[in-house]
């Protein structure tokens, strides 16, 4: 008694089979023709037992029916809730964003990839499509529904779309949108079904290498690009050349693919660099060479030309990327500027030697008139004009041999813009100039005041130094004031590593508003003396420049003049 | 005091000048004066091959470098390359009027010449190299 109709089956046979014995013993109690009334109940059970056996076979075929149907109905739901689970499992495996379009109802809906995507909420997910369009960056909108509504109304196979799509911060993402249709029984499109991918990375890397792509192809530099290895010993196959490549070789790329450049060589080449390229290429080393290549229409033209290898992920050489510079200018202004440099040299060496020369013919007769004067010295004059004239003889023959003596110290200064330097005493410096100039002081008598004592040594050149000081104090005795005695204060000081030589008298100045700028230029005279030369202050600068120094001047009219000097010590 | 100074110029003011200053000086009693070096050269064989004891030789000369026939340079290659017997305690003086720094270096490489002196010559030039000489 397993079955569910055949316990149906018992109860209804039990139940008559009850009513059949009550009806019969009311019929044995209360009837009139007690003959009938086993006839009648055997009646009773007969129908009993075969409405029985109908109905248990009745009610076994429709169990079995519903049995096959529930069996079938519970494999299906075990498929759909398979088919949910992978559905799932995909969506989260792809990271895409699904979405599920209802297009009569316009209900759309999305999976959690637009919150783990774009950022959005659920309950900022919008349920129609506008919410969807709305997204969708401007400039690509129109495009993209062209497009979508094309393939809804299957004028299209297929449906995939790139655009941009806006997440909830307000930034753009780039999406691959792929869709597919399904259709009701008269071949409408009722529903749609699609995956969003993000494809912002590859499109920004896709761009970065637009944007390098451009840079090799804009580039200027000849770029070209060959194979790792090259089986006959030249320097291996060509596989790019940009542009800039084309305009200078004259080749069209691809004339030129598929080539060794050994075909830019030709007779004038250098062949040892050429040799340090396939050096290079041997051991898969960087090289630059300049050499001279040939175009397509055999014209010559110098090129800097660098091999660089290109290693792959394993650290396999993969290519060889040559950059190049058409340099033939350059080497044209190179050479030009070697000739000029060659010519100025050779001119400047000739005007040295004719300065020399100059100098020497010119004091060679000089010294002998000073030698002669000096003779003349010792022997005594009667006649008193003929010893004026010797005097003014003497002078005239002095003025011209200091002249001369200062010109040659320039010469020798710019001759020889480096010179040796030792340790000076400056106080001895100054014992030498005041003995060289010790008749001046005498007839003079300035009032000098000496603070040297802050820097008792100065590395310096002597002769320089001792010619300096030379020249300020010959200058400040030569142009003292007439109306007051002539002081001059000469101090040094020393800030961390320069030393300040002040040296400053109250002659009669100089205008320095209308001078300035000649204090210190060549044959500038201020005052019209007439053992005045314009080359005192000149030398004093270019031997204070030469030692590294500066100098410079402050000067009142009437009042006096100061000059500072600045070295490093 | 030196028994003989040759000077060595080819200017005859100059060679006057050295000749007076010399005197005056009383640095020798005796001075020769040669125009250019082949003069020199040839005074000095003169020396060579006369056999008089009593000869007397230069030990000491004033040199000029820039000369027409024979320059200084050109002299003192000529003097220190050939056999002057006896002529081995000379000494030279460069006395000129150059400014090139060249001729500065290249006396340095002539162990014969004691001093580069600038002209005119003069009697504290003298002086000076009397005491050098001596001492």
């Amino acid at each position: 008694m397993k079955s569910k109709p055949k316990q149906i089956t018992l109860i209804y046979v039990v139940i008559s089979l009850f009513m059949a014995i009550l009806c019969h013993k009311l019929l044995v109690f209360y009837a009139l023709k007690a003959n009938f009334y086993y006839f009648s109940f055997l009646k009773d059970i007969i129908f009993i037992f075969f409405t029985g056996i109908i109905f248990n076979y009745i009610l076994s075929k429709n169990e079995s029916r519903n049995i096959s149907i529930l069996k079938k109905m519970q494999s299906t739901n075990e498929e759909i809730k398979e088919s949910n689970e992978k559905y799932d499992i995909v969506a989260k495996a792809t990271s895409d964003t699904i979405w599920d379009w209802r297009i009569q109802e316009d209900y759309i809906t999305w999976n959690k990839g637009i919150e783990n995507v774009f950022g959005y909420k659920q309950e900022e997910v919008g349920l129609t499509s506008k919410w969807w369009f709305d997204k969708i960056h401007p400039e690509d909108s129109i495009r993209m529904s062209v497009k979508l509504y094309s393939f809804i109304e299957q004028k299209t196979e297929k449906w995939q779309d790139q655009y941009r799509f806006r997440c909830s911060d307000g930034t753009y993402k780039y999406v691959l949108d792929r869709g597919f249709l399904l259709k009701d029984e008269n071949g409408k499109a009722v529903r749609m079904i699609g995956a969003i991918q993000d494809i912002t990375k590859q499109k920004e890397e896709e761009q970065r290498l637009k944007l390098l792509e451009t840079v090799i192809i804009q580039s200027k530099d000849s770029i070209l690009i060959t194979e790792a290895n090259s089986t006959d010993g030249k320097i291996p196959r060509i596989v790019y050349v940009n542009p800039a490549f084309s305009k200078m070789s004259g080749y069209e790329s691809d004339e030129i693919l598929g080539q060794s450049p050994n075909v830019f060589k030709g007779p004038n080449s250098d062949s040892e660099a050429l040799k340090k390229v396939l050096k290079a290429i041997k051991e898969e080393k960087e090289c630059l060479i300049e050499t001279i290549s040939y175009s397509k229409s055999k014209n010559e033209y110098w090129v800097r030309f660098s091999m660089i290898p290109i290693f792959n992920a394993e650290g396999v050489l993969s290519h060889w990327i040559s950059i190049q510079q058409d340099i033939t200018e350059e080497r044209r202004m190179e050479t030009e500027k070697e000739h000029l440099i060659r010519e100025l040299t050779q001119n400047n060496k000739d005007l040295k030697q004719f300065s020399y020369i100059t100098s020497h013919n010119l004091r060679a007769p000089l010294s002998n008139l000073m030698g002669l004067l000096n003779l003349i010295e010792d022997i005594p004059i009667e006649n008193p004009e003929l010893e004026e004239i010797l005097n003014g003889f003497y002078k005239s023959t002095y003025l011209l041999n200091e002249t001369i003596n200062d010109l040659v110290k320039v010469i020798i200064i710019k001759d020889n813009p480096s010179m040796q330097k030792e340790m000076v005493s400056l106080s001895e410096v100054f014992e030498n100039v005041f003995g060289q100039l010790s008749f001046q002081i005498e007839m003079h008598k300035p009032i000098i005041k000496l603070k040297l004592d802050k820097v008792p040594l100065l590395n310096t050149n002597k002769a320089y130094i001792e010619s300096i000081l030379l020249n300020l104090l010959t200058n400040s005795i030569k142009y003292k004031s007439e109306n007051r005695k002539l002081k001059i204060s000469i101090t040094a000081e020393q800030i961390d590593q320069t030393v300040f030589l002040t040296f400053a008298d109250n002659g009669i100045g100089i205008d320095l508003e209308r001078n300035r700028d000649k204090v210190f230029g060549l044959y500038q005279r201020f005052h019209n003396y007439p053992d005045s030369k314009g080359l005192g202050l000149y030398l004093v600068k270019s031997q204070v420049e030469t030692m590294g120094g500066t100098i410079s001047v402050e000067s009142e009219v009437n009042k006096g003049t100061s000059f500072i000097i600045t070295f490093k010590n | 005091m030196l028994e003989q100074i040759l000077c060595i110029d080819d200017d005859p003011i100059a060679l006057l000048l050295s000749k007076k200053v010399i005197a005056k000086s009383g640095f020798s009693d005796e001075v020769i004066t040669a125009q250019n070096g082949e003069e020199a050269l040839s005074y000095f064989n003169s020396l060579k091959y006369n056999t008089t004891k009593a000869v007397k030789k230069p030990q000491l000369i004033f040199l000029d470098l820039n000369m027409p026939v024979m320059g200084g340079w050109e002299f003192l290659d000529h003097f220190t390359a050939a056999d002057y017997d006896g002529f081995n305690s000379v000494s030279v003086i460069v006395l000129s009027s150059t400014i090139n720094p060249e001729d500065l270096d290249k006396a340095k490489k002539y162990p014969i010449i004691i001093d580069f002196l600038s002209k005119p010559i003069t009697i504290q030039m003298l002086e000076y190299l009397k005491s050098r000489i001596e001492s």
